[in-house]
């Protein structure tokens, strides 16, 4: 017992200081809450032999990636995941930035009104939105259509990219603006070469928001989405319920990696400012 | 002459920058919503007007329970995690250690873990035959956590997602009380708990209000968390919804939308407040 005590509590709040022990705890209580769940993920998808009550897998090994990738309905689903992510990020950017700068750089009546009903739709909780847009599906035959799922995961992306590009678009100085005008150059000219530029960051910032917030939109598509279009968050409630539960960490290795690769290319301009916007907006 | 076409110009670019995101809004948010609320209020097989999907959300014995027990599960969540978050968000913003530092920029980053997969990563912990039991069976005891399918396992899995946004908003609020406000109290022999309940609490009340009145809301109609790990009676009010909605039960649906919208009604008028509030929005606008 006596070659064991330097692990005892005593001991470390001896050595440590009383403060800084209680830190300590406070760190790794934290990190075993929100990190380790993920860590015994990674553990999961990577084990061989593993049986209970093993604490660790006896052996390593990939079988259980060469099990998912196998799974066609699995892969079907990443295409599926993939396809709403990239279609209504691009068609929020097309209907959206317009938007975004006139809310920027004008004002005229009714201003207020229309930046009203953009925030509506995410005043309220999404499963009733998903509802309310689900019984108009039925009427107009839009239910397990491509479209459907598209506006429902546009119902996620569209704020963001209005909020956040007109951020950007007000930071640009409008000088700057006027003095491309008065060398000669056209609207549009002016809008690509002086405003896009150095807009930018903001709307790239948007646009994986509203990429990410697609990949993880399951809700929605849930409801309106059957039975064509399982997206893999769709797919991940029957994988989480039917499948064994190593294959189920594969799929969920899968589903961050995305986000993950995000977010390192684009760590230049995600501050804990822009994430809190985020969160604030989603 | 000029000026009015100008401004002609002007009003046409305007309206057409504006209609595609607008129409595309208009139908999918503004128009539905519209139609829940009369859907809910109309008999499904005579069309004729009714409030029965009311009464029998708020009388029938089965309904009632769902409602009365996700009321119950969303106070519970709420006090759990602003409890835990303020203590967190307190020690993040008055220490100023690496550790303090470290937490402050890794709780954020479980954002962008989907919810499906923290769930899923959440279970094969504390299942019965989970990583909690298997360490516990290693010293030879046969502990069962016990936390799926029942309510305990909801309300700890909407705690541990509502910790990181409560504790941002708390933080931020902490951010505006001066240290030397804090430490001048101290010096006049101010106690912790006199500091605490005399300065920093009321300082930060605003905030604290609205981080619970979200974390409320987004509990109200939570759907992926009971739908996993909760049990089956009774439902809460998301799961209740999804189901009424697979049954094409719609006028049932919009009415349990409706109520769920109202429960929400605070925070989305909090939501669409600090949005709109034009200070934000003017300092740069020309004219």
């Amino acid at each position: 017992m006596s070659s064991l005590s330097f692990l005892g509590p005593r001991h470390m709040a001896r050595t440590l200081g009383r403060r800084k022990f209680w830190e300590v705890v406070l760190l790794v209580g934290f990190l075993l809450v929100f990190y380790g769940p993920l860590l015994y993920t990674l553990v999961l998808a990577f084990a061989g032999q593993y049986t209970y009550p093993d604490i660790l897998p006896k052996t390593w090994s990939l079988q259980w990636w060469k099990y998912v990738l196998k799974q066609p309905a699995l892969i079907k689903s990443m295409v599926y995941s993939f396809e709403f992510a990239i279609c209504s990020v691009l068609l929020s950017l097309a209907v959206c930035l317009p938007a975004a700068y006139v809310l920027a750089r004008y004002k005229f009546t009714g201003r207020r009104l229309i930046m009203f009903t953009f925030l509506i739709g995410n005043a309220f909780p999404k499963i009733g939105m998903y509802t309310s847009m689900g019984i108009i599906y039925y009427k107009v035959g839009l239910m397990g259509t491509f479209l459907g799922v598209l506006l429902v995961h546009m119902l996620g992306s569209m704020m963001q990219m209005i909020w956040l590009p007109a951020g950007a678009f007000r930071s640009v100085p409008v000088q700057q603006e006027e003095a491309a005008r008065d060398a000669g150059a056209g609207p549009l000219r002016t809008f690509f070469y002086v405003t896009l530029p150095m807009a930018w960051p903001g709307i790239a910032v948007a646009c994986m928001f509203a990429f990410i917030g697609s990949l993880g939109e399951s809700v929605g598509t849930l409801m309106v989405g059957l039975p064509t279009y399982r997206t893999m968050m769709v797919e991940m409630y029957g994988v989480i319920l039917d499948y064994p539960a190593t294959a189920g960490a594969v799929f969920s290795i899968l589903l961050i990696m995305p986000n993950l690769l995000l977010i390192l290319v684009m760590r230049k301009y995600i501050g804990a400012d822009t994430i809190s916007k985020g969160y604030k907006m989603g | 002459m000029g000026q009015a076409k100008e401004t002609w110009k002007k009003t046409l670019l305007i309206v057409a920058m504006l209609a595609p995101a607008l129409l595309i809004t208009i139908g999918i948010v503004i128009y539905p919503i519209i139609n829940t609320v009369i859907n809910s209020f109309v008999d499904a097989e005579t069309g004729a007007p009714t409030l029965r999907y009311y009464t029998y959300l708020f009388t029938d014995e089965l309904a009632r329970d769902h409602i009365v027990y996700t009321l119950w599960i969303a106070v519970l969540t709420v006090a759990i995690s602003m409890i835990l978050a303020y203590l967190l968000a307190l020690y993040l913003r008055f220490s100023d250690t690496k550790i303090s530092k470290t937490i402050g920029t890794l709780y954020l980053l479980p954002r962008f873990i989907p919810n499906l997969v923290t769930i899923y990563a959440v279970m094969t912990i504390v299942r019965d035959s989970g990583l909690i039991n298997r360490i516990f069976m290693a010293f030879g005891v046969n502990f069962k956590p016990g936390l799926l399918f029942n309510s305990k396992g909801v309300i700890m899995m909407n705690v541990i997602f509502n910790i990181p946004f409560a504790t941002m908003i708390i933080v931020a609020a902490l951010s505006g009380i001066s240290e030397s406000i804090v430490e001048s109290a101290r010096d006049v022999g101010a106690s912790r708990f006199r500091v605490f309940f005399q300065m920093i609490l009321p300082l930060s009340f605003k905030d604290v209000m609205i981080a619970m009145v979200f974390i409320f809301m987004s509990n109200i109609s939570s759907f992926t968390t009971p739908y996993l790990i909760g049990r089956n009676h009774p439902l809460l009010l998301g799961v209740y919804l999804r189901k009424t909605f697979a049954n094409r039960e719609y006028n049932l649906a919009a009415a349990i939308s409706v109520v769920i919208f109202l429960f929400s009604a605070v925070s989305a008028f909090v939501y669409l407040y600090t949005n709109l509030k034009e200070k934000d929005w003017e300092s740069r606008a020309p004219q």
